[in-house]
């Protein structure tokens, strides 16, 4: 198996003050890894960074053997929130501008994806809901046809019922050879989704962890486990 | 399927697709879903399902048919092994609990004979 994304030696600060602090990291392709870790701990922020939307003033960040951010851009796709656009925006245009953005972006894939969860073209952004909200953000990421996905709490306030629609999606229309990052809150939501977890906290990479070495050595769920890190109950 | 969180997932997948093979919800020779339809009724990675499957496949219960899928083994001497296998280890940790309580051999196949009849009484 190959590095999809190596991390070297980085250290970010914003104003100041750190944000991460001495970050390595290697992630084999394929995987489904959870990115964990409080508000604040720097998840956005490394997700952002790894995608290239941020500028890394120190260490090397690799994907899928590029270190140039245009090559990087290239292979990753990032969970856009989306809040660049009007509110009076229909999805089409969203999707028009995605589609003449990324030329990786498959209009036809999109429509399956949001065939599936029910995405309806004509509706402008401010009359959809969190979920239908969250549903699209969703479409609109997995139909680029990257090597590294970033998503970046895509199942945030969102309810059951689209959660289960979006944790669906996932499953179908992710490439046995691409990797997905999620990160989130709702680590039960989407435990059952992941290979490995990675912990993020005071601003450094405390774990990279097989979810089943968590059950089986440990004998605990991941949500347990992360907490019990968290808590410095487990070093 | 609800999951124990702290029991790995692809253990709980291969507990679930065996008892269906058991119960002959997948019959012997029949054509297993593909990895992908497994992952999505299972609400699971591809890989879990993969990881679930390979240990089938090395206790002869799945058969790998090269550009055809996975095939349930034809031989149902290995099914009723495999049966037998999960009859005892549901046995194993009642009979040392029983054991504990030091109740001999003839009193553990009485109370277990008494305990099948009243489970028969409330299904009349």
């Amino acid at each position: 198996m190959s590095n999809v994304l190596k991390i070297e030696e980085l250290n970010y600060k914003k104003g100041g003050k750190k944000i991460l602090e001495d970050v390595n990291l290697k992630l084999d392709s394929g995987k489904i890894i959870g990115l964990l870790g409080e508000n604040g701990a720097g998840k956005t922020t490394l997700m952002r960074i790894i995608a290239g939307v941020n500028s890394v003033p120190e260490g090397v960040i690799t994907v899928n053997g590029n270190t140039k951010k245009v090559s990087i851009k290239e292979n990753v796709s990032l969970s856009d929130h989306l809040d660049g656009f009007k509110a009076t925006n229909k999805i089409s245009e969203i999707v028009h501008f995605y589609s003449a953005v990324y030329q990786d972006f498959s209009i036809t894939k999109y429509e399956d994806i949001a065939n599936f969860l029910g995405l309806d073209m004509t509706k402008k952004l401010a009359a959809l809901s969190t979920g239908t909200r969250g549903k699209l953000v969703i479409a609109l990421t997995l139909a680029r046809s990257a090597k590294l996905y970033l998503l970046d709490e895509p199942l945030s306030g969102i309810d059951s019922i689209s959660r289960k629609k979006i944790i669906s999606s996932i499953i179908r229309w992710k490439d046995d050879d691409s990797t997905i990052i999620i990160s989130d809150h709702y680590v039960t939501a989407i435990a059952s989704l992941l290979d490995e977890v990675v912990i993020i906290k005071d601003q450094k990479i405390r774990d990279l962890i097989p979810v089943e070495k968590i059950q089986s050595d440990y004998h605990l769920g991941i949500e347990a486990y992360y907490e019990k890190v968290y808590l410095g109950e487990i070093q | 399927m609800e999951y124990i969180e702290n029991i790995p997932i692809y253990l709980q997948i291969k507990d679930y697709l065996e008892e269906k093979i058991i119960t002959e919800s997948y019959s012997l020779g029949e054509q297993m879903p593909s990895v992908r339809q497994l992952a999505l009724e299972l609400a699971v990675n591809s890989n879990t399902v993969q990881k679930a499957l390979k240990v089938m496949i090395e206790e002869g219960v799945i058969i790998t048919l090269r550009g055809k899928g996975n095939f349930v083994t034809e031989n149902a001497a290995v099914v009723e092994e495999l049966k037998n296998q999960i009859v005892n280890e549901t046995f194993d940790s009642t009979y040392d609990k029983l054991h504990l309580l030091k109740m001999n051999n003839q009193e553990i196949t009485n109370s277990f004979s008494n305990y099948v009849k009243q489970k028969e009484k409330k299904f009349e």
